[in-house]
């Protein structure tokens, strides 16, 4: 994403440049010479155009819904590209840590699935929040939840990490379908 | 509050060109809505079915003297030319890597340059425990660079072990063999990144 908000960035400056200096050009030159008016852009004919139609009319509309959608797009790219990394406590002044979500979540899923009875487990993480979903064969929910959470949070605890995130655990069991 | 040097070497800033992705959309959304709620007839129906290019706009324009509004447009459209070229460019620009200067001193002018400060830090930083692979790279303006590590751990690796060999080995190592008091660094870390296996 924050390769995507680079990206439109980029082509939003070399609009506003473009448009900058024909503007800037069309109406120079047509100051210099009026009788060559459209120097490249075929402004006459779009006045033309523009005097004929009524802001009710069925394109201005259609260019309004373009306009209001492609800005709606422009603002949630650019809402969404935030940093995600974990943050770290600083080891020594002058030093940063942090980490990627991607990694906490490989770290706990590991320890997960090193549990006993856990056939399988997902982790996603956030510097907020953990969320282990975990099925198992032979333990139910209610036996399992509160060993996982707390070994989870244990070994979160033992992270230097700056905000302790909230762990959540969900398991799939068939013992809980019967 | 401002970050640490530290701190703003952990990842590249994209402050400016967000907001002002940001800004632009929110600007396009408003104008969109404006038109369509004018469109609608929100602002009285006789309004909605005026034309675009209003006959009283231009007789107004027409009234003036044509000087003025032909330099407001030329000098609007200059401004925007410059504006969006220094946003083209910013955004376009990779991430500098400075050069350190550790002597500035006509004739004894001494630099490290940013290559042979990485390949150094890094051959340090992979000779440490748990640690297996290592990226690094100056960051930051040529004022004050600062350097961003990125280094992959061994899965079960003690985190607390490897900053204190880090800042003891490597950092402290870099500090002095550069001479200098402080030296920002940025260190991001991938936890138990085990080695790919094929499949048999």
């Amino acid at each position: 994403m924050r390769v995507l908000v680079r990206l439109l960035s980029t082509l939003l400056g070399l609009a506003v440049a473009a448009a900058g200096a024909l503007l800037a050009l069309e109406v120079a030159w047509q100051w210099w010479r009026p009788a060559d008016a459209p120097l490249a852009v075929p402004w006459p004919a779009w006045r033309d155009a523009l005097a004929n139609t009524g802001w009710d009319s069925f394109s201005v509309r259609v260019a309004a819904i373009v306009v209001a959608v492609s800005g709606l797009v422009l603002l949630l790219a650019s809402a969404v590209a935030r940093r995600r990394d974990v943050r770290l406590t600083d080891p020594a002044t002058d030093v940063s840590v942090t980490t990627s979500p991607r990694s906490l979540a490989r770290v706990v899923g590991t320890h997960v699935r090193a549990q006993d009875n856990v056939t399988s487990a997902s982790v996603t993480a956030s510097a907020r929040k953990v969320r282990v979903r975990a099925s198992s064969t032979f333990e139910s929910e209610e036996q399992l939840r509160p060993r996982l959470t707390e070994s989870v949070t244990g070994l979160i605890a033992d992270l230097p990490l700056v905000r302790r995130p909230k762990v959540s655990v969900v398991v799939d069991s068939p013992r809980d379908r019967r | 509050m401002s970050k640490s040097a530290s701190a703003r070497a952990l990842a590249r800033s994209q402050g400016a060109e967000r907001s002002l992705t940001f800004v632009t959309g929110l600007l396009a959304l408003f104008a969109g809505t404006a038109v369509l709620v004018l469109g609608v007839g929100w602002f009285g129906t006789y309004r909605a079915r005026r034309p675009v290019l209003d006959p009283a706009v231009t007789e107004w324009l027409a009234a003036r003297e044509p000087v003025v509004p032909r330099v407001i447009a030329i000098v609007a459209g200059l401004v925007l030319l410059g504006f969006g070229l220094w946003w083209f460019f910013r955004s376009l620009r990779p991430e500098p890597k400075p050069d350190l200067h550790l002597d500035r001193t006509q004739g004894h002018a001494l630099t490290v340059t940013a290559g042979a400060l990485s390949a150094a830090v890094r051959a340090d930083t992979e000779s440490v425990d748990g640690v297996t692979k290592a990226k690094v790279r100056s960051v930051g303006d040529p004022g004050e660079p600062a350097l961003r590590l990125q280094i992959w751990l061994r899965e079960g690796t003690d985190l607390r072990r490897v900053w204190q060999d880090l800042d003891a080995q490597v950092l402290a190592r870099a500090r002095t063999a550069l001479g200098v008091e402080t030296l920002p660094v940025a260190v991001r870390i991938e936890l138990g990144a085990s080695p790919r296996q094929r499949v048999r």
